[in-house]
């Protein structure tokens, strides 16, 4: 890598022979504006948005494409240069309808944000504008909207370059010219719904999220996407305690700008339905509401008297509570097997870009916190069947509806001396549980996670918990304190401190440094 | 003057391999290709000042040198045979007339970047012409101009008729390479340039009609011979397809540098019907107009006809006399360019279709003050800022029609009618 020296606005810069002029001033801070051109996507040059006058060059020419040569003179707010983005503004809108009103864009709009910075005059058209199709739909989660498109080809590009599905084309020329599927074609590839991400515009919006809450009311919380073992870096953003929609956070490590739909759409199967708010415990056949003291204590004494026991962790629990988990279940039973949920399925190409085969984002981490007696969750459900355990703690998972074979897991439950089920909502598990703990989902959490490949990343609560209803971590510090085990962890980073101390492979982390891209084992974050 | 390029037009089947080679043809391309090595062509071309004539008029023998010789790539040689400028004619007639000219020039272009496969892109409408290239081609196959191993040489050329689907946008060179390749008639954002990253992302040259089918002349009769003719930057001579209100319309060859006023008074018997000129466009409707007193001392070379503000392009001469309404001519190109754009980049896209619509308003008596100025910046913030050569072409003719015939444009706005013609 050469470097090489040029000025930018003045400011000398040293960057790298091959780096673009929109590369070079992004990385003193200067932002050059543009639509087409995208970091990940090929150079489509085609929205002359980043026009910029280059010294000794008669024309302004595009950033996006333009390499960085020694000595090269560059100035991004000369009059020129300000004059032509209101110009490329005022073609941009010319056929542009203005709806921002009814428009779900309106917010993070690239026009309306442009044209604050840039423009902000009249437009001097006054002809009548050429219309195109409305809400077309494109597939499962996306609609078009062809008059509100700038035809910067991310969308295409994106089905072409990354995806390889090549579902969109432009068609037909001129200001007629708009993006349409080819025909026969759905955009419903496993990644359809990046494009709306990527669509600088309102031409494509996410039809799961469209109309439900303008987006300047949601709030952000950075987590890790809990559909599986990827760890794609998401922001979770909520409106009113709820979860809206999942948007991807950029992390190069993990999932580059992107997210999966079934990772996007995951949290309507997550969070949804009634929720439990209080603890229950079976009485005379039925379960009725009980005091979390008196369920506790229930657990404590139902685990000691049923050996050998089963434990099951779901997969969207954090290392914190299996960290817990598996010391709990070890101090209250020496007869047990531990394991964490885990199924995989076969991806297809496309969903193997960013999917990984399970369902279970903190797989490889709980199993690292302990939560494994080696047999693997599909040797446990084999013992379960065969009726080899007494009693069961079941956590976060459903057993019965995950199951090929439900009617054969449900008659294994009965069979339990006893079950406990903690969940937040009565699955048809918990229906058969001698007692019911109300805890959380990964939306109100706090805590980490460990990829597939062995990232550890942080979870933000972004929803609070329901009343009456606990945090796992803090259900299972209750019933190690119970059960005379006394820690004194009050928040998931004082136990993620505590088992980098002990568990392999984590010493030396702190929940302190971990920070927004996350941490890999035994990389260069880990001292 | 000796004719050039017109040299066997007008004899009876001149289009035949047998009449092409009774005067000489396919001479100069055995000697090219048995005796010459490529490198002695591009220096031989580079001395006669031979010059693109698609309208750039970029020099053809270094446009070839750019092409590098130890690119591991296979390289291609393309004959832009896809002529759509308003009011250019002069590729068509030697297609039709004298195809085995411009495959010979093709063979000896392909010859000098050491191409093995060259294609020559004809327009889609040009159906009779691209029958009459299929035939040549196929008759110089036969003949052992095309193929393997030619005439013994050890040199392999395959030569593919493509025709394209009729838009515009395919003549411009980066286009048309789209084009070819399947996709979509865009124009390629530059650099890279087709000298490096061309057809299929290999080394390539687009050459226009008219310069590859100079080029057996040009060996034939040496490059000094070529260089005597035209002027001291324009060499040669060029073919003007004149249309429009002139008595004699038709394609002229003259030698560069030959008076503007001559060719249309004397050799196309000047203005139809003894009427008086009032402007005419001197390469293709995308060159900006001139006004009779500008073209008074103007020589048709590259060199003069800028000096006098417009470019000489294609040679495509549009003549109007004094019943001509300026805004209607204007309206008529805004709405050629407005239908062709590509659509691919927002200046051009969205602007041409803009200018078309106001300049429509004008002529249609709903001109408003300020339409003018409008038009004027519009173009202006076209013109420099897109992908390719189109938003220029599209926004140079708009401007000038606006600022050489103001007052006709003025009295439209004024008096919400035409008034040209009626005294």
């Amino acid at each position: 890598m050469d470097p090489i020296n040029i000025t930018i606005d003045g400011r000398q810069v040293t960057t790298t022979k091959g780096k673009t002029l929109i590369e070079a001033a992004a990385e003193i801070g200067i932002a050059i504006p543009h639509y087409c051109y995208h970091p990940k996507l090929s150079i489509a040059g085609n929205c002359r948005m980043c026009l910029v006058e280059i010294e000794k060059m008669p024309k302004l020419q595009i950033a996006c494409n333009t390499q960085a040569m020694e000595g090269m003179s560059v100035f991004t707010q000369s009059p020129k240069v300000l004059a032509i983005r209101k110009a490329v503004m005022e073609f941009l809108l010319v056929n542009h309808p203005l709806d921002c009103p009814i428009c779900d864009q309106a917010g993070e709009c690239w026009l309306q944000d442009y044209y604050m910075t840039h423009d902000q005059q009249a437009s001097r058209f006054e002809e009548r504008k050429e219309h195109d199709r409305k809400r077309e739909v494109f597939g499962p989660n996306v609609v078009f909207d062809g008059e509100r498109c700038i035809k910067c080809t991310r969308c295409v590009r994106f089905l072409q370059e990354v995806t390889h599905t090549d579902e969109l084309a432009v068609v037909n020329r001129s200001d007629h010219s708009t993006i349409a599927l080819f025909p026969g074609a759905i955009l419903d590839n496993p990644l359809s719904a990046n494009v709306v991400d990527i669509c600088p515009v309102g031409a494509l919006t996410d039809r799961d999220f469209r109309f439900k809450v303008r987006v300047w009311y949601l709030q952000k919380t950075p987590s890790i996407c809990p559909g599986c073992s990827t760890g794609c870096n998401i922001s979770v953003e909520t409106y009113q305690n709820r979860i809206a929609r999942f948007k991807p956070r950029i992390n190069e490590a993990v999932n580059s700008h992107w997210l999966c739909d079934e990772g996007r759409y995951c949290f309507h199967d997550l969070t949804g339905g009634e929720r439990l708010t209080t603890p229950m415990i079976r009485h005379e056949g039925g379960l009725v509401p009980t005091t979390w003291d008196k369920a506790l204590q229930a657990v404590l004494s139902g685990l000691r008297s049923a050996a050998p026991s089963a434990a099951v962790l779901s997969g969207r629990n954090t290392n914190e509570e299996a960290f817990l988990f598996a010391k709990l279940m070890k101090k209250m039973t020496s007869d047990r097997v531990l394991e964490v949920f885990y199924q995989e399925r076969e991806l297809t190409e496309v969903q193997k870009i960013l999917m990984s085969p399970d369902r279970s984002p903190n797989f490889r981490g709980a199993r690292e916190m302990g939560v494994s007696s080696n047999g693997g969750f599909d040797s446990l459900m084999q013992k379960l069947k065969q009726g080899n355990f007494s009693g069961a703690y079941v956590v976060g998972e459903d057993l019965i509806s995950i199951d090929r074979d439900p009617d054969e897991v449900g008659q294994a439950l009965k069979k339990l001396s006893f079950l406990v089920v903690q969940d937040i909502r009565m699955t048809e598990t918990a229906q058969l549980a001698h007692v019911v703990l109300p805890s959380t989902h990964f939306g109100e959490k706090e805590g980490t996670y460990t990829n597939r490949k062995g990232r550890v990343q942080k979870l933000n609560a972004a929803t609070i918990t329901p009343e009456g209803a606990l945090q796992d971590w803090e259900i299972f510090v209750r019933l190690l304190d119970a059960s005379g085990e006394l820690v004194s962890h009050s928040t998931p980073s004082e136990v993620f401190d505590a088992l980098a101390k002990e568990i392999p492979g984590y010493q030396g982390l702190s929940y302190a440094t971990i920070g927004a891209q996350g941490i890999q084992l035994g990389g260069e974050g880990q001292s | 003057m000796e004719k050039v390029l017109l040299r066997n037009v007008d004899v009876p089947d001149s289009h035949t391999l047998a009449v092409y080679r009774s005067r000489g043809g396919y001479r100069a391309w055995e000697e090219v290709v048995k005796n010459i090595r490529p490198e002695q062509l591009i220096e031989e071309v580079k001395a006669s000042g031979l010059r693109g004539r698609g309208g750039a008029g970029f020099p053809t023998g270094m446009k070839w040198s750019f092409v590098p010789k130890d690119s591991p790539k296979p390289k291609y040689l393309v004959c832009n045979a896809d002529e759509s400028e308003p009011g250019t004619f002069k590729d068509r007639l030697l297609i039709e007339k004298d195809p085995h000219a411009i495959i010979e020039g093709t063979l000896m272009a392909a010859y000098a970047i050491q191409s093995h496969t060259a294609f020559i892109y004809i327009r889609g409408e040009l159906a009779f012409g691209a029958k009459r290239l299929d035939q040549a081609v196929n008759e110089a196959i036969e003949t052992g101009y095309i193929g393997k191993n030619i005439m013994g040489s050890g040199y392999d050329l395959d030569v593919i008729v493509h025709k394209g689907a009729g838009a515009y946008i395919c003549g411009e060179e980066t286009a048309l390479l789209s084009s070819l390749e399947g996709g979509r008639g865009w124009p390629k954002v530059k650099p890279p340039f087709p000298a490096t990253h061309g057809l299929f992302g290999c080394p390539t040259v687009v050459n226009n009609v008219e310069t590859l089918a100079v080029l057996p002349w040009i060996i034939g009769h040496g490059a000094a011979a070529y260089a005597a003719m035209g002027t001291e930057k324009s060499k040669g001579t060029k073919l003007f397809s004149v249309s429009g209100h002139i008595s004699k319309p038709g394609v002229y060859e003259v030698e560069m540098g030959y008076p503007f006023v001559k060719l249309l008074e004397e050799d196309c018997g000047g203005v139809a019907n003894g009427r008086k000129l009032k402007g005419v466009i001197p390469g293709g409707g995308s060159m900006p107009v001139l006004r009779p007193e500008e073209i008074e001392k103007v020589n048709l070379d590259y060199e003069s006809v800028q000096a006098a503000g417009s470019l000489l392009g294609s040679g495509g001469v549009i003549v109007m006399d004094d019943t001509t309404c300026m805004v209607r001519a204007a309206l008529n190109l805004a709405r050629f360019f407005a239908h062709e754009s590509c659509g691919q980049c927002s200046p051009c896209r969205e602007g041409c279709h803009w200018m078309e619509k106001i300049f429509h308003r004008i002529e249609h008596g709903e001109g408003q003050r300020g339409d003018l100025e409008l038009i004027l910046d519009v173009s202006g913030n076209i013109m420099g800022n897109t992908i390719c050569p189109f938003g220029d072409a599209a926004a140079m003719p708009a401007a000038a029609f606006i600022k050489k015939y103001r007052e006709e444009f003025e009295a439209h706005i004024e008096e919400k009618r035409c008034t040209v013609g009626m005294e």
